[in-house]
């Protein structure tokens, strides 16, 4: 294969002068409206996707695409960190010790983080997309509905590890959010369920809205307590640039990060939504300081938003190779080349080809593009903080009524998001966590549908999960991971309780 | 003052959890449940529901044995204000139009702090619904009217 | 500050202008049509080409709006109840006759709540396979169908998909109950085709056209009364065996109930000079599908349709026994 020639046409494509502006362009308007509190990837995307056909050049017009679905990737991993409010279940994660490290002063620190191992690992995975994209491509057509469903039960076992609290909480929390994730039209029989007579909440309860209404609303109102007696202070902030000790804890977890994310993310069927998950529940493991965890570890902001950019990238695998999407962006991203007359199809790379390596190449390009246009703009975010709290959040609630809205046009999401903010503040109070909650949600639907296709192709044989070889590698690997967070508490409760009895 | 020889908190998290379960119970078994080998829109959800209500119970048992803090204040003008935000948004946005809805949601939010004046609540309003006009009706086309029909 | 008094300025002007739109200035300001599914998916992409080239010949813009959900009930329920000025339109497609069986708690009375433009499209639909599938042709894959009724599958991309809708109507055909596999999506539901995970999948053509001329899939006819100019090796339906299957994921351009005639005359002029826009043509026929002829192009047409498709629906809807609510 003429690797090089094709990374040259690839380049050659994307850095002329008019790609690399609409490159440009699209990286800051992505940053400018995903960076809006409220206004997720997706509803970036969305709200731009129009503006994209005015381009009359498909591959321009694909590449600005591209950019933006990094820019408002990274925009929503700067809400997170500043004000709580991920955008996306990815970013989810990076909210927890994000948020925690800009309330300790450390919000430039952790904005340089995320845009650090957000390049490292977008250069890393399209490396890997131009090198190994069609023999990924094959791999990821092996996974059926069972190996889907063994790899969402490592999933839910590694999801343990994101509580910082009680573990019993933990796993009540990620219940409860299994069975909202469950809740609207069955895909299985098409019923409607546990939605109280309510098909105005649509075929799912809206992601969107329940991250804003259990993370940011329930933040702003944490924030409101006590407003007479007590100030609402940010604590100073301290350096905006990470040390060269900060430099040397992030490594590790961006490699980390980055192999996970670029493995997840080619699974066609949003496997990348575990990238960022497993990756913090990773890290906490390894970590030499655990009880970090939760307070604003420099990890758990390094690993997941890593595993997140390389899942964003490799998602483009199963696009470009089988023109089909991994996830609702690409689903956008393949309407938009419908509209420029490109029909994504398994010969986009044979028909295409300046297409083709020109996104690729265009990948690259994008990402340091954005490495240099948000360096230093960190010191401008992190000037937000100090805007008072009172200003800000009349701010967040007009935007992510906006953004919610503009998804679906349904006045029902902005009702769910007023519900859960209610909730997710009244379980603050209760001091569980909302990550969680998230993760169940996100999982729920998958593991049901997966689970219930994956016995309709078995024929109701339910071993089918362990005489499938990647199923069955996935399962031990669940195992492996339940003996590998139990047994060390395990033992010291057993310690302790002979210590009683001595 | 008396130090209680449970954990109020986590009582209510437990009873809050069995609840939950027992309403998402109720609901799965409006749909049909299914069997072992092919199962129904109930039976993940009810299963689900049960594991919850066990949950509940654990930290509601380990809750009467533990000592704990109280809830703590809560943010009553806060709930009041923010929470019905959202809510306005979606009640006005295809009566009074894009500008009207952001203007009234903004102006809403604002009273849930203590710290803010009524004037200057109305700039920000005003400024947000310039703003938000200014960047998602003209500059990005949304689809929403502007100037919604109860104006016209 | 200036800000503020601009916004106070334009909400004046609002005020001031001329109250209700009368239908001989009509268009006057722009319009809405509504897609009841998600941006980027076909029936996007065929109203916002309709769409540009509509607003070049109404001198309005004509915009989209995406009202996802519940099988695109939601977004029809929220045209049913719109203003009918001729300011909010719907662009639906075969589902608009499908959910008057499928869903048995419809908020809006299919037949009596909108005013009709025209037909815009109709997509036809391949019976296609994993690759190594044994049968050659349909009428192998027929008797294969029949001899192996407990273990051969079908996709489908979730109730009321058009791959549903035809896989019923294929079962339905070979008088041969399959296994259905229901997927959240088209995405997901050809990946396992191409996996070789599922057996056959019936599905449009702007969904399968390039994985056939990949050869990543099999196909073995096409749904349409012609064989089709990009597949041209694919016998129809008719051809291959199957005498009467036909099914088209037509799509046709509606209005609330109660729009002025001349209104919806006026649309369905402008619908056909857009359907015959060379751009129009050139894309939708990359997606394998064609605009409707002039004469389907009108309010008589569309209505006659949607009687004639609930019709036809509704015994293998119920025959099938799933229902979406």
């Amino acid at each position: 294969m003429d690797l090089l020639g094709n990374l040259a046409l690839g380049f050659a494509t994307a850095s002329t002068l008019a790609n690399v502006g609409f490159c440009l362009i699209g990286v800051l308007l992505g940053t400018l409206i995903g960076v809006l509190p409220g206004i997720g990837a997706t509803a970036t995307i969305a709200m731009l996707l129009p503006i994209t056909f005015q381009i009359g050049d498909p591959v321009s017009s694909l590449i600005m695409l591209a950019g933006i679905y990094y820019g408002a990737q990274y925009g929503g991993s700067t809400t997170a960190i500043l004000i709580n409010m991920p955008g996306e279940s990815s970013s989810a994660v990076t909210a927890i010790d994000g948020y925690q490290m800009a309330r300790n002063g450390r919000a430039g620190v952790a904005l340089a983080t995320a845009a650090i191992g957000s390049f490292v690992a977008g250069t890393i995975a399209t490396v890997l997309i131009a090198l190994f994209a069609p023999p990924l491509t094959t791999i990821a057509l092996k996974f059926g509905s069972a190996e889907y469903c063994s790899l969402m039960v490592v999933g839910l076992v590694m999801s343990v590890a994101l509580a910082h609290g009680s573990v019993v909480k933990a796993i009540a929390m990620v219940v409860l959010g299994l069975l909202l994730g469950l809740v609207g039209q069955d895909v299985i029989s098409g019923a409607s369920r546990l939605n109280f007579g309510l098909i105005q909440l649509g075929d799912q309860l809206n992601f969107v809205a329940i991250a804003v209404g259990l993370f940011g609303i329930a933040e702003i109102l944490r924030n409101l307590e006590d407003e007479r007696t007590r100030e609402v202070l940010m604590a100073r902030v301290t350096g905006l640039m990470p040390t060269r000790e900060d430099f040397r804890r992030m490594a590790a977890p961006i490699l980390r990060g980055t192999a996970l994310g670029s493995a997840l993310g080619i699974l066609p069927g949003n496997g990348a939504v575990l990238a960022a998950f497993a990756s913090y529940s990773i890290e906490k493991r390894v970590s030499d300081r655990p009880e970090e965890f939760g307070r604003g570890a420099l990890a758990g902001v390094a690993g997941p938003e890593s595993a997140n950019n390389a899942g964003a990238q490799t998602s483009f695998i199963p696009m470009l190779t089988l023109g089909i999407p991994a996830n609702p962006v690409m689903a956008l991203m393949i309407g938009a080349m419908i509209i420029q007359g490109i029909v994504p199809g398994p010969n986009v790379a044979a028909e295409n080809p300046a297409l083709f390596w020109g996104l690729i190449a265009s990948m690259w390009i994008g990402n340091l593009l954005l490495i240099i246009l948000n360096l230093p703009l960190i010191g401008l975010w992190v000037k937000l903080l100090k805007v008072p709290y009172y200003v800000l959040f009349p701010i967040i609630m007009a935007f992510c009524s906006i953004g919610v809205y503009s998804v679906n046009s349904n006045v029902w999401d902005l009702y769910v998001v007023a519900f859960f903010g209610l909730l997710g503040y009244f379980l603050l109070k209760l001091r569980c966590e909302p990550a969680p909650l998230l993760l169940g949600f996100v999982l729920g639907p998958l593991l049901e549908e997966n689970l219930r296709r994956a016995m309709i192709l078995s024929r109701g044989d339910p071993t089918t999960f362990v005489t499938r070889p990647i199923s069955a590698g996935l399962l031990l690997l669940a195992v492996a991971v339940l003996v590998v967070v139990f047994l060390p508490s395990v033992r010291r409760k057993r310690e302790e309780v002979f210590v009683e009895e001595e | 003052m008396k130090q209680a020889t449970f954990d109020p908190t986590n009582i209510i998290c437990g009873a809050f959890f069995i609840l939950v379960g027992a309403v998402f119970a109720w609901q799965s078994l409006e749909v049909e449940l299914g069997s072992w080998l092919r199962i129904g829109p109930g039976g993940m959800p009810l299963a689900l529901s049960l594991l919850l209500i066990l949950l509940g119970l654990i930290i509601l048992l380990a809750a009467l044995r533990e000592v704990g803090e109280p809830v703590g204040a809560i943010a009553w003008r806060g709930i009041v204000f923010i929470t019905l935000a959202p809510i306005i948004f979606g009640f006005t946005v295809r009566g009074l139009g894009f500008v009207g809805a952001v203007f009234i949601t903004a102006l809403f939010a604002s009273f849930a702090s203590l710290r803010m004046t009524p004037l200057r609540a109305l700039l920000l309003s005003a400024a947000l619904a310039a703003f938000s006009t200014a960047v998602f009706s003209y500059g990005l086309g949304l689809p929403f009217e502007r100037i919604g029909p109860w104006l016209r | 500050m200036k800000s503020l008094l601009a916004s106070i300025a334009l909400a004046g002007a609002a005020f001031a202008l001329p109250h209700a739109a009368s239908a001989q200035t009509y268009p006057e300001r722009t319009i809405t049509v509504v897609v009841p599914f998600a941006a980027g998916g076909p029936t996007d992409t065929v109203t916002r080409l309709v769409a540009e080239s509509m607003s070049k010949d109404l001198g309005q813009q004509v915009i989209v709006e995406n009202v996802g959900g519940a099988g695109g009930t939601l977004g029809a329920g929220r045209v049913a109840q719109a203003d009918p000025d001729g300011y909010t339109l719907l662009l639906h497609h075969i589902g608009m006759s499908t959910s008057a069986t499928l869903y048995r708690k419809l908020p809006y009375d299919t037949l009596n709540a909108f005013e009709y433009i025209g037909l815009v499209t109709d997509v036809p639909m391949t019976i296609v396979a994993r690759k190594d599938l044994e049968p050659t042709d349909l009428k192998g894959l027929i008797e294969y169908a029949k001899a192996n009724a407990d273990t051969v599958t079908v996709a489908n991309a979730g109730i009321g998909a058009a791959s549903h809708l035809c896989g019923m109507m294929f079962m339905s055909a070979i008088e041969t109950p399959l296994v259905t596999v229901p997927y959240k999506g088209t995405g997901p539901a050809m990946t396992d085709l191409l996996g070789g995970q599922v057996d056959i999948m019936c599905d449009q053509t702007t969904n399968t056209t390039k994985q056939i001329q990949g050869g990543t899939i099999k196909a073995y006819a096409v749904t349409s009364p012609a064989r089709l100019d990009v597949l041209p090796d694919v016998p129809t339906a008719e051809e291959a065996g199957l005498p009467g299957f036909q099914v088209g994921i037509w799509h046709g351009l509606y209005a609330p109930k109660g729009t002025p005639a001349e209104i919806t005359e006026r649309l369905s002029k402008s619908l056909q000079v857009a359907l015959k826009d060379p751009n129009v043509v050139a894309r939708f026929a990359e997606l394998g599908t064609a605009p409707s002829p002039e004469a389907d192009a009108t309010p008589a047409a569309l209505k006659a349709k949607l009687e004639a498709e609930i019709a036809r629906w509704k015994p293998v809807i119920e025959a099938a026994g799933q229902y979406a609510d």
